[in-house]
């Protein structure tokens, strides 16, 4: 958005309360999502349980086409539509309600830095493992990225996804990194993670803020999902004080509102 | 005894001894750990490869990538975080991660794309220390692929527009610059007293946007108006590159 649209839609979010017919948007919950989009969408669900804001989740198997990004999950408040953590949490902002008043500069310089850390690392993993790594491709994603359409549209649109993936990939020069390379940098990214963690309930003490749901949203559905071969989650298990966070976010925040979507047991 | 490392990268100029970011961050490395680097700066005869700089070369091994190469001088026991508690080595890898993520886009725009800068001052630069025929070619490949990583990372597929992108990239900088010198405040570096990985990237990234000379710079401007990045910056030139400043 350009700077003067973004400083619009500020102003028009921060005349209204927020409603209780707020929705959030993702693709089909069991045929369709992958690792990534799921994570994402974890993640904001995450947030705006943190911020005590009611949100409906909703399941279209077009939600990557309606959001305003290309990317999910967007959030349809009132009569405005916000897509991706970073812009949801502005949003939400400017409605009044944030969790990371209280840190100081430096800590929200160490806030945003690790939010990148996990967006550099975790979710370019995913990514990659979702899209480069042969095996899971055949397996899993071309079947489930293309479940709802009908041949050939669901063969056309899974290629033209990988075809994307991978530019980017070459882009920022993973192209040539081989699946234990990616992993390693997983590890690497889960130990800066739970060296931060280390024994506090929350990154920033007391308080969870958006980098605890952006890093329970891709742990947890690391750890929750079935891919091709269990490495991916055996990374983030080496690390006991992150399991035991995502543990804590999904009593506190989950189980307490009976979301039945996400109530599943982590093993 | 360690064998001879040699490193191949692009050179210096402004006062810096190399004008690329990458290379700097391993000089910048190399001499914060006390790592003996013979440093072979490309030149426009035909020696040396040219892509993937900076390049480590050992005896047996060539390493190519600052963060590999900075993985290699570990192993060797250079190591510039030895300091370091484990809290602070996870911070320098969320930091890495925000000046690739917010920082770099905007520096390879100022470099690469945007047309004022990198016809006056990117393009005639590295073309004469490129051999001819090469010199027509590897710039104008350089710079789109700078292109391409930042409409690939920050556009919005399918159409990629850099119009929409360029506000946002300059944007999130300005943020990530204002991020670094809150968290630098008033100390030397940026965990306490001896520099370490995170300094040289962090010396690696801002040090070329400020001091090379470009039509068009409201990036560097903003980083002006932050004095004490500034001061980092000319402190480290100061102290561990006054014998070795490269020419223009």
């Amino acid at each position: 958005m350009s700077l003067v649209a973004e400083a619009f839609v500020s102003q028009i979010a921060a005349a209204e309360p927020w409603p209780e017919n707020a929705t959030l948007y993702q693709q089909l919950k069991g045929e369709q999502i992958l690792l990534s989009d799921n994570a994402a969408s974890l993640a904001v669900q995450a947030f705006l349980q943190m911020c005590n804001l009611p949100i409906k989740v909703v399941c279209r198997a077009n939600a990557e086409y309606m959001s305003p990004s290309g990317k999910v999950p967007f959030i349809h408040v009132g009569n405005q539509v916000v897509s991706e953590l970073g812009p949801i949490v502005q949003f939400v902002k400017a409605k009044g309600h944030s969790l990371s008043d209280g840190l100081d500069e430096v800590q929200k310089a160490e806030m945003k830095a690790y939010m990148e850390l996990v967006n550099n690392m975790l979710l370019t993993a995913e990514l990659y493992l979702q899209w480069c790594d042969e095996a899971t491709v055949g397996e899993i994603t071309h079947a489930r990225y293309g479940s709802p359409y009908p041949w050939p549209l669901n063969h056309i649109l899974a290629y033209q996804k990988q075809w994307e993936v991978r530019r980017k990939m070459k882009a920022i020069g993973w192209g040539k990194k081989t699946l234990d390379q990616v992993l390693e940098d997983v590890d690497q990214c889960c130990q800066a993670l739970s060296q931060r963690l280390g024994t506090q309930p929350y990154f920033f003490n007391k308080q969870p803020t958006e980098l605890d749901a952006l890093v329970f949203g891709h742990l947890y559905t690391i750890l929750t999902t079935q891919l091709t071969n269990d490495e991916l989650s055996e990374k983030v298990k080496n690390y006991s004080n992150l399991l035991a966070f995502c543990r804590r976010i999904e009593q506190h925040y989950f189980e307490d509102h009976g979301k039945g979507s996400s109530s599943i047991r982590l093993s | 005894m360690a064998a001879p490392l040699e490193l191949s990268c692009w050179g210096g100029g402004w006062g810096l001894p190399s004008v690329h970011s990458e290379s700097l961050v391993v000089m910048a490395y190399a001499k914060f750990s006390g790592a003996p680097l013979k440093v072979n700066v490309i030149d426009n005869t035909w020696r040396g490869s040219r892509g993937d700089v900076p390049v480590l070369t050992t005896e047996d091994n060539f390493v190519s990538q600052p963060a590999k190469i900075l993985n290699f001088l570990r192993k060797q026991k250079y190591n510039a975080d030895y300091e370091l508690s484990a809290r602070q080595g996870a911070d320098t890898l969320a930091y890495i991660a925000l000046l690739e993520e917010k920082l770099l886009p905007a520096v390879l725009h100022t470099f690469w794309v945007e047309s004022d800068n990198y016809f006056t001052v990117t393009k005639p630069w590295f073309a004469s220390r490129i051999p001819f025929p090469l010199s027509l070619i590897l710039p104008g490949r350089m710079s789109k692929g700078a292109l391409n990583r930042i409409l690939l990372t920050r556009g919005e597929p399918p159409l990629y527009h850099l119009r929409e992108v360029e506000a946002q990239i300059y944007r999130d900088a300005k943020e990530c610059l204002n991020l670094l010198s809150n968290r630098l405040g008033t100390s030397q570096f940026f965990f306490g007293d001896t520099p370490s990985t995170l300094d040289a990237y962090v010396f690696g990234f801002l040090a070329p946007l400020y001091k090379v000379r470009f039509p068009k710079v409201q990036l560097q401007e903003h980083l002006k108006q932050l004095s004490n990045l500034c001061r980092f910056c000319d402190d480290i030139l100061n102290s561990y590159f006054r014998h070795s400043l490269g020419d223009g």
